[in-house]
């Protein structure tokens, strides 16, 4: 087996089942270790506070909004371009199609996906010259803040320069961008259970058992 | 008396000072206190910056950077990180942070988009220091009054029992038939104050006293521990002796049978 169809076969098992099973993993820890360490959580446990701060938080419709106006609709942008690009972009569905299992859906028309591309990697530089440039962010940045913005931007990155054949005449990286691409994906799934952008699943965690606290006292955030 | 009482906390303050951290210490006491949650702030916490500006003290400082609140919860990180191997100094610029810039507003936490509870982790720090021997002097000192006599102040039973029946005195001047009463069973309502109310302001207790006779309320005080509704054990994180100064005003409200605690302010 060649080191192509390694990425494309064994890696990509790999990597899809180490986000899977290991981001299912990190819920089954929070989820067993707050029962005897977090016992507030349960003694006050309410699916009401649990579901308005979701809905306040996954739209729009919080107090950041208002007293972040820039910052706030841009990380919205972000991350739904985030998910809206790998799973509807049809590249992505045609390799679905004619994978084992088949599976097929409607995909959105390519030019969008080209936008949404763009959008997303513009406003993750500008999320990094935010970190550099601010005094403030630089501070409390941290390693692995860098990181984890780079690990998400190098698959649309790289996919852009796929689809657009941006770097063909650049020998090694345009004969090699498909498997470039694919390792990029990859990195980011597997790294995904083992770094902050675990927050995907434990967000729904952190801010349920926070509203539960504040919830007994009669605020709902 | 009290002066020589006062120069051995501070001789004792000094020589905790000078004491060598134990990192098993350290540990030890985080570990355990480590919870689900916790654990979860720390790693995914992702530095955006939301909570800078919804914190008074980094407004209050001219944007002072250090005073961010997702900065002031590195000591916990650093801490475990360096598994306790941490000196005094270290622990003094803790002391620092978690005293003189967060007074546990939970402001942040309600801009935060993941709900860190910041204030959570700087009350856990607090009670770290307070198990190294460190907390403001006058938190200390509370500390000891309240396990010795049930409040704050040091107030004796004899004093507050005196405070209360001259209280009425003078009100009932103003209000006649004004009874304040004591121990009473099966009131309604058993009125709780603020420890500094019979030792500096009197007249708080007898502005209430006239509220609840005019009113025709059927309330009492207790003479027994419990009467004192601050907790300032809680802000240096003794959750100790926070929970016997709450667990004594249940024991009185059990006693005297009433329906309803009120507390003062």
């Amino acid at each position: 087996m060649d080191f192509y169809s390694f990425v494309e076969g064994p890696l990509l098992w790999i990597a899809i089942l180490t986000f899977i099973i290991g981001s299912l993993l990190r819920a089954t820890l929070f989820l067993s270790v707050s029962r005897k360490t977090d016992k507030i959580i349960y003694q006050h446990f309410s699916w009401k506070y649990i579901f308005a701060t979701l809905g306040r938080w996954l739209l729009p419709l919080n107090k950041d909004v208002a007293k972040n106006p820039v910052f706030t609709p841009l990380a919205y942008i972000f991350h739904i371009c985030l998910i809206i690009v790998p799973i509807w972009f049809s590249g992505h569905i045609t390799l679905w199609e004619e994978s084992r299992f088949e599976w097929s859906w409607s995909p959105i028309p390519d030019g969008l996906a080209d936008w949404m591309t763009l959008i997303f990697l513009a406003i993750a530089l500008f999320f990094l010259l935010r970190r550099i440039i601010s005094s403030d962010i630089r501070l409390i940045s941290t390693f692995s803040d860098y990181f984890i913005l780079v690990i998400t931007a190098l698959p649309f990155m790289t996919g852009y320069f796929l689809t657009h054949g941006t770097l063909d005449s650049i020998g090694f990286l345009g004969d090699n961008m498909t498997i470039i691409h694919m390792l990029s994906g990859e990195l980011m799934l597997i790294l995904i259970p083992f770094t902050k952008l675990s927050h995907f699943i434990l967000f729904f965690f952190s801010r349920g058992a926070t509203a539960i606290e504040f919830g007994r006292r009669g605020y709902s955030m | 008396m009290n002066e020589e009482a006062n120069e051995k906390a501070i001789e004792e303050t000094e020589h905790e000072e000078m004491k060598e951290v134990d990192p098993k210490e350290i540990v030890d006491f985080l570990k355990p206190r480590m919870g689900a949650r916790f654990k979860t702030w720390l790693s995914i916490c992702t530095h955006c910056g939301l909570c800078a500006d919804t914190c008074h003290h980094y407004t209050a400082s001219g944007k002072d950077p250090k005073m961010i609140p997702s900065y002031k919860v590195r000591f916990l990180t650093e801490m475990l990180r360096k598994k306790g191997k941490v000196d005094r100094e270290y622990l003094k610029k803790v002391y620092d942070t978690v005293y003189y810039e967060c007074n546990m507003c939970r402001r942040c936490t309600m801009y935060c988009p993941f709900g860190i509870d910041i204030a959570l982790m700087i009350s856990l720090m607090r009670a770290l220091l307070f198990s190294q021997g460190m907390a403001p002097e006058g938190l200390l000192k509370a500390v000891e009054n309240y396990k010795e006599f049930g409040n704050q102040m040091a107030v004796t039973k004899e004093d507050w029992i005196e405070t209360i029946e001259w209280c009425e005195e003078e009100t009932a001047d103003e209000l006649v038939g004004l009874k304040i009463p004591i121990d009473k069973k099966g009131a309604k309502i058993m009125y709780t104050v603020n420890a500094r109310e019979p030792m500096f302001y009197p007249q708080d207790i007898m502005e209430v006293a006239k509220i609840f006779h005019v009113a025709g309320e059927d309330w009492t005080l207790p003479s027994e521990m419990g009467w004192d509704d601050t907790n300032l054990a809680m802000f240096c994180g003794d959750l100790k002796t926070s929970r016997m100064i709450v667990e004594n005003t249940f024991k009185r409200a059990e006693e005297l049978e009433v329906q309803q605690v009120a507390i003062t302010e």
